[in-house]
């Protein structure tokens, strides 16, 4: 048997064997995997992750530098600062970079803001925490601490960096809906563009809100339909929803003889007289029997219910036949087919109907009603209006100059809308503009040195001096992510009242007076004519308590702020230090390389 | 072309690759152990320190560590935990076999064994080694788990007879297993989660049963959702189905279900048959009659109030529509796994359409208590509060992560934890040879013993009987009032065993027996001290020992008599034996030793012992071996620890309580399953013993065949 088996491998088979091995290679993984173990010590995986860090943070904030992301064989270049189209187009090959990438974009997916600050802040743990010589457990025992100091306080009544949210006042959501617009300047929004927008996105959200909500809310939903190479101050948002149509077919349809309410039936099931699921056995037809014809008749038959049943308007997700969309037209009903899935949830919620899966008898019941129905041109597109009598649907037409700033726009509304459902169900908001984290490192240090017994108090295995080095590093990688928003060569400074963020143009004078120089903190809500004190953000400071409880009167008088979405900071915060820890724990790197 | 091995380089070849393994999985190891990074060639990243999925990343080429790798995922599917202790164990097994048969380090061997050597060196039979592997895997070390070991268990039951659970021994449980399994910053969360699932799953009477349901049905009751932080993990009530609502239509109060797995609109033709067409009247006839039928089973369906529909197929438009106006939600393309964890839990049978006529009864439907679209970061599952019909709680566990590869490996560590438990929740049974002295057992009418009568003796039987045998091993102190205490002991004992049918057990495990009331975890307890008391029921369910009271008293006697050697007394009755007797025990379910290597120490020891008192060469020396293999897991779980807390000290102080029979006391909190380590080790000599068994590693160029039925069937 076995001296066989060394006789069919020898040399003569050789092809044979080639062939084999091929064979064998398809069917199972040849090649053992490659092992490395400490992987962030090595020179490599640190330079690719300053590389990575350098691309994010020249992204961070509102004069974030855009990244043109192309293949280098023409086609598609998309222009961008924000970390969802950024990441899902960046292709990473080391696993630690790619791990570091998946979660930022789960992050984004979950709450669509806060990407790049989560992507930073992790970074800079890791890269902060790799110069003290503290081994990786004890590390990630005391930035879980840290963490949890940081949620809890954010959470907490004193918090000194979060404002409440009202929506009888337009005032701070019409703040939050600004801030996430200007922090992305992929967009190319003037000032009243910006102004415009926000507004619109609004009045957006507005819509979607049911009107005698009582208890459990359920939002409807906005329908973004692109309209390019307009002006963006042409944007607009309609109640209702939009059909695009060819012109000429529109012309077809006109003129709408109706007005007032309309009846609608909506079908999910073709009407374009294919044979249905005939099962798994065969059908025999002898010859001169024609099924289509027959289906025909039902189709037609189908058509003289819907007259009868005095519908106005028959709507089909798939294809309808072209004689049942002239037996219709006969009949002065509108026929409008090749709807698509994605607009039938929408429609069957504005006309209140039934998706009708029969070509049977209809129930009455599944007929709804739209209001009106009208014919609309933006731009060079033609629109079927349908205008419900009531409803949370409605479409947003959103017009800029080009492609890519259009694409760039539409994500940034989606942004918006998304953080402005999250600030309805928790009502607060973050001071923006690295506001809180300067103040949230403050708090830390401040913490740290006074009390470190309450954050040690459940564990005993780490020392003082430890939770020391390691809140240094936290709170750095706190300070180097704020300072990250300049991007124009200006020097950082903060306060030492509110521990907040203030930041002085490149090149000025030294040794002036910093509050004729200083205007407003980050977030706008203090000025500089306080009697305050600053100091450099990179120097060591003496750790001092920031002001917590922010005043009511003080979110008052200030007009314009940049604020954040509580909900998105917090999970991107601790989305940031649970993978910077989960990177920090790693002993070995297996890649597979089949 | 072929590729050979001397048997003896297999050793070494097998030591090498096992060592390589080692280094990489002692990084996990334990509490201070860390993670791993695999990447996958479709791109996927996972993390994990579950020693299974490691080996099973590096893909391996070397035959002997494919073998190895083969053995170590047979055990997982078993016992759910264990392959990186696997791969320690195994290759300190191999370092000792190693090291026995090199010339050049004869220093380490005691003087005992030195003696014996020559005839090691002269049968040095590969053979043969393995052959006293599995006799003393299948014989010397069940006996030894029974005798010795069995007393120092404790159980995580706080009744034993019941089999109820307090949730801090589950916790002390839990948190041990997953101080191994999961990232160090969520080991105490994902512990507490399992802990609530646990408790929220389980009925007082539910038993073992909600192990093997859980184990078997574990994918369909979790869902994983990415981008959140791990603390928002949570369990929910009822059944969460990876699956949105093809219709759903909102509905109040008990909800009844059925199950359909086939398409309740009727076709032209099922599969292998034929149907004419002849006129296009006819088709239309069919197909009006298809659109009555469907329509008719609809209503039918209404009638009977159902508004929940669950199917296992694609249901066509035309159901999907009447549902609707009936005001019945559905749920299609149900997996085979979730419809029959549906009807495990709930007891209903697939709705089968009536034939014919409507006018059938449905015969099974079921109450769910809410039927709602469950919303996890924007994706749409259907939510279920399924009725329970069995002692099963449906509840789900939403396990939360900022990547994909930490949820998976979440899941992975609370599916490990489910088959440990399920493993744990068994009787082990334990059978091995005893032998028993024959010219005791002529004159002894004790020869059978029964565990429960043994029982009744401790119930009704006077202190006398008890208070003597507080410990496992008599000392040499208090000698004349333990040889007057035995006195009476016999006295009893003779008395009830002249009864025909009752006869009397008082094995050595019996006689440990104190006057308390077993040691088990009550909430009160705030650290565990582990002494040498063990469980009264520990025996219960043995049937026949064959241990004989005579025999014991007089080898107590023996020692009183100033031997001055302490030893357990076990050993000494195996060493009179002259001839061999089956012997079946059992270890109970729900043993559990504290973490920390005790389990390790305390057969070390016993082993040692063991080995001192063996007559055959080889088995000292396997024995040996053994004995000595299993400190590694210990010397790595210290490894990190200074001063006090080191290895030789945690192992001195050990061997020093053993000795003087002090209860052993451990640092640490935490607990694991005796199963699981019995069973881990039995795995690890098997494949030793596989290893030791080949001579020739032969490469060939294709996969081999596999023997096929027909060709038995032929042979037949």
């Amino acid at each position: 048997m076995t001296s066989n088996e060394k006789k069919n491998n020898g040399p003569q088979n050789k092809s044979c064997l080639c062939k084999l091995t091929l064979e064998m290679s398809r069917l199972e993984a040849k090649k053992p995997s490659l092992c490395n173990s400490e992987p962030l010590t090595s020179e490599g995986v640190r330079a690719t992750l300053s590389v990575w860090r350098g691309i994010v943070s020249s992204c961070y904030g509102p004069s974030g530098r855009l990244k043109q992301l192309h293949n280098g064989l023409g086609g598609y270049v998309c222009t961008t600062s924000q970390s969802a189209a950024l990441l899902r187009n960046l292709s990473v090959t080391h696993p630690i970079i790619k791990i570091l990438v998946t979660s930022v974009q789960n992050h984004v997916s979950c709450f669509s803001d806060c990407g790049l600050f989560t992507a930073i802040l992790c970074c800079n743990l890791i890269e902060n925490v790799q110069k003290i010589v503290l081994t990786p457990t004890t590390v990630i025992k005391l930035n879980k601490h840290l963490l949890r100091l940081c949620t809890n306080y954010l959470n907490s009544e004193a918090c000194g960096c979060r404002i409440p949210v009202d929506f009888h006042s337009a005032r701070i959501p019409l703040c939050l809906v600004r801030s996430v617009l200007t922090s992305k300047p992929a967009s190319m929004l003037t000032k009243e563009e910006v102004d415009h927008i926000s507004a619109l996105i609004l009045r957006t959200f507005l819509l979607t809100i049911p009107e005698n909500a009582e208890g459990h809310i359920i939002l409807g939903k906005s329908i973004i339909v692109p309209l390019k190479g307009q002006r963006v101050t042409d944007s607009t948002v309609l109640p209702g929803i939009l059909i695009e149509m060819p012109e000429v077919q529109l012309m077809k349809l006109l003129p709408i003889k109706k007005s007032g309410a309309l009846k609608v039936a909506l079908f999910c099931t073709t009407l374009s007289g294919d044979l249905s699921d005939t099962g798994k056995g065969t059908v025999v037809v002898p010859c001169g029997v024609s099924l289509e014809s027959a289906v025909l008749d039902q189709l037609l038959n189908l058509g003289r219910q819907l007259v009868s049943d005095h519908v106005d308007l028959v709507l089909c997700q798939k294809v309808m036949h072209p004689s049942l969309k002239q037996l219709l037209s006969a009949h002065q009903v509108i026929a409008i087919d090749r709807i698509g899935v994605t607009l039938m949830e929408p429609l069957s919620k504005v006309t209140g109907t039934q998706p009708i899966g029969s070509l049977g008898s209809i129930s009455t019941s599944s007929y709804g009603s739209v209001k009106n129905l009208r014919t609309a041109k933006f731009g060079s597109k033609h629109f079927f209006h349908l205008i419900p009598n009531e409803g949370t649907i409605c479409s947003l037409l959103l017009c800029n100059r080009n492609d890519t700033a259009w694409d760039e726009l539409k994500l940034t509304c989606q942004t918006a809308l998304h953080v402005l459902q999250l600030t309805v169900k928790e009502p607060w908001v973050l001071l923006g503009g690295g506001c809180t984290e300067t103040h949230l490192a403050a708090y830390i240090r401040h913490k740290t040195c006074n009390e470190p017994e309450s954050i040690l108090k459940d564990d005993a295995g780490c020392t003082q001096t430890e939770l020391h080095l390691v809140a240094e590093a936290f709170c750095r990688a706190l300070e180097s992510l704020a300072v990250s928003l300049e991007h124009d060569g200006g020097e950082i400074l903060t306060d030492m009242k509110y521990g907040h963020f203030w930041s002085v143009q490149a090149h000025s004078p030294s040794a002036v007076n910093w509050s004729d120089l200083l205007s407003r903190c980050g977030c706008g809500l203090y000025n500089s004519q306080e009697e305050l004190s600053w100091s450099f953000l990179r120097s060591t400071r003496h750790p001092f308590a920031p002001q917590t409880c922010l005043p009511r009167e003080a979110v008052g008088s200030s007009s314009t702020l940049t604020v954040d979405c509580l909900t998105a900071k917090l999970g991107g915060l601790q989305v940031a230090v649970e993978t910077a820890n989960l990177i920090l724990d790693l002993s070995y790197v297996i890649e597979d390389k089949n | 072309v072929g590729r050979s091995m001397a048997a003896a380089g297999s050793v070494r070849a097998a030591l090498q690759v096992a060592e390589v393994l080692e280094t990489i999985v002692s990084c996990c190891v334990g509490p201070e152990g860390r993670q791993v990074l695999c990447t996958k060639p479709t791109g996927e990243v996972l993390l994990t320190r579950d020693g299974g999925r490691l080996l099973e990343a590096l893909r391996l080429d070397h035959p002997i560590a494919r073998m190895i790798v083969a053995c170590v995922s047979s055990h997982l599917k078993k016992a759910g935990d264990g392959a990186k202790t696997f791969i320690i164990y195994l290759c300190h097994l191999l370092r000792g076999l190693n090291a026995v048969t090199d010339r050049d380090k004869d220093s380490l061997m005691s003087e005992n064994i030195q003696t014996h050597r020559r005839h090691w060196k002269n049968c040095c039979q590969w053979k043969f080694i393995s052959q006293t592997l599995i006799t003393f895997q299948t014989q010397i070390l069940d006996c030894i788990m029974d005798q010795y070991l069995s007393g120092h268990f404790l159980s995580i039951f706080s009744s034993v007879k019941e089999r109820t659970l307090s949730r801090s021994s589950l916790e002390w449980l839990l948190e041990a297993y997953f101080c191994g399994r999961v990232g160090r910053n969520n080991q105490k969360f994902i512990s507490q989660l399992m802990c609530d699932y646990f408790f929220k799953c389980m009925t007082y009477k539910s038993g073992i049963n909600i192990f093997e349901l859980v184990d078997d049905a574990f994918v369909e009751l979790n869902v994983g959702v990415t981008g959140l932080p791990v603390s928002d993990s949570r369990i929910v009530a009822g059944l969460v189905l990876h699956r949105d609502f093809s219709v759903y239509c909102p509905a109040d109060g008990d909800i009844r279900t059925v199950i359909v797995t086939e398409t309740l609109q009727p076709l032209f033709s099922t599969s292998g048959s034929e149907f004419i067409l002849n006129s296009e009247a006819q088709f239309q006839t069919s197909q009006f009659w298809i659109m009555e039928r469907t329509e008719s089973i609809m209503k039918y369906l209404h009638s009977q109030n159902v508004k929940l529909l669950l199917s296992s197929v694609k249901q066509a438009d035309l159901v999907i529509y009447y549902a609707r106006l009936s005001g019945i939600s559905v749920v299609e393309c149900l997996s085979s796994e979730e419809i029959s964890l549906i009807q495990r839990i709930s007891g209903l049978s697939p709705f089968v359409i009536p034939q014919g006529s409507s006018q059938c009864e449905i015969s099974d439907t079921a109450l769910v208590k809410f039927c709602k679209p469950l919303i996890l970061r924007s994706k749409r599952y259907v939510h279920l509060g399924l009725i329970s019909t069995c002692a099963f709680m449906p509840h789900c566990i939403v396990l939360c992560g900022p990547v994909q590869g930490l949820i998976e490996q979440h899941k992975g560590a609370l599916h490990g934890a489910f088959k440990m438990l399920r493993q744990l929740f068994k009787d082990l049974d334990l059978n091995y040879m005893t032998q028993a002295s024959d010219q005791n057992d002529a004159s002894s009418p004790l020869i059978y013993k029964n565990s429960r009568e043994g029982n009744q003796l401790e119930e009704h039987g006077n202190g006398s009987l008890q208070k003597p045998c507080p410990n496992t091993v008599v000392k040499n102190k208090n000698k004349l009032e333990k040889a007057q205490t035995y006195l009476k002991v016999i006295s009893n004992v003779e008395l009830e065993a002249y009864i025909p049918c009752s006869t009397v057990k008082l094995t050595p495990t019996n006689t440990f027996q104190r006057d308390q009331t077993p040691r088990c975890f009550s909430l009160e307890k705030d650290g565990i001290i582990d002494d040498c008391e063990p469980l009264i029921e520990s025996n219960s369910t043995a049937n026949s020992t064959t241990e004989n009271t005579r025999v014991d008293i007089s080898c107590e006697n023996l020692e009183i008599a100033g031997k001055g050697n302490v030893l357990p007394m076990g050993c000494r009755l195996l060493d009179m034996c002259t001839s061999q007797s089956y012997c079946s025990s059992a270890m109970p379910a729900g043993c559990v030793l504290p973490v920390g290597g005790n389990f390790e120490i305390l057969l070390h020891y016993y082993l040692l012992n063991y080995a001192k008192k063996c007559q055959q060469s080889e088995e000292t020396v396997v024995s040996m071996i053994i004995a000595n293999a299993l400190l590694g897991i210990p010397k790595i779980l210290y490894k990190s620890k200074k001063g006090n807390d080191s290895f030789p000290q945690v192992y001195r102080r050990a061997l020093h309580a053993l000795q003087t029979n002090q209860p052993m006391v451990s640092s640490q909190t935490g607990l694991e399953s005796v199963t699981g380590k019995y069973q881990l080790l039995t795995s690890v000599l098997q494949c030793l013993t596989k290893i030791l068994t080949i001579d020739l590693v032969i490469n060939i160029k294709r996969q081999p065949q596999k023997v096929h039925d027909e060709d038995s069937e032929d042979e037949l």
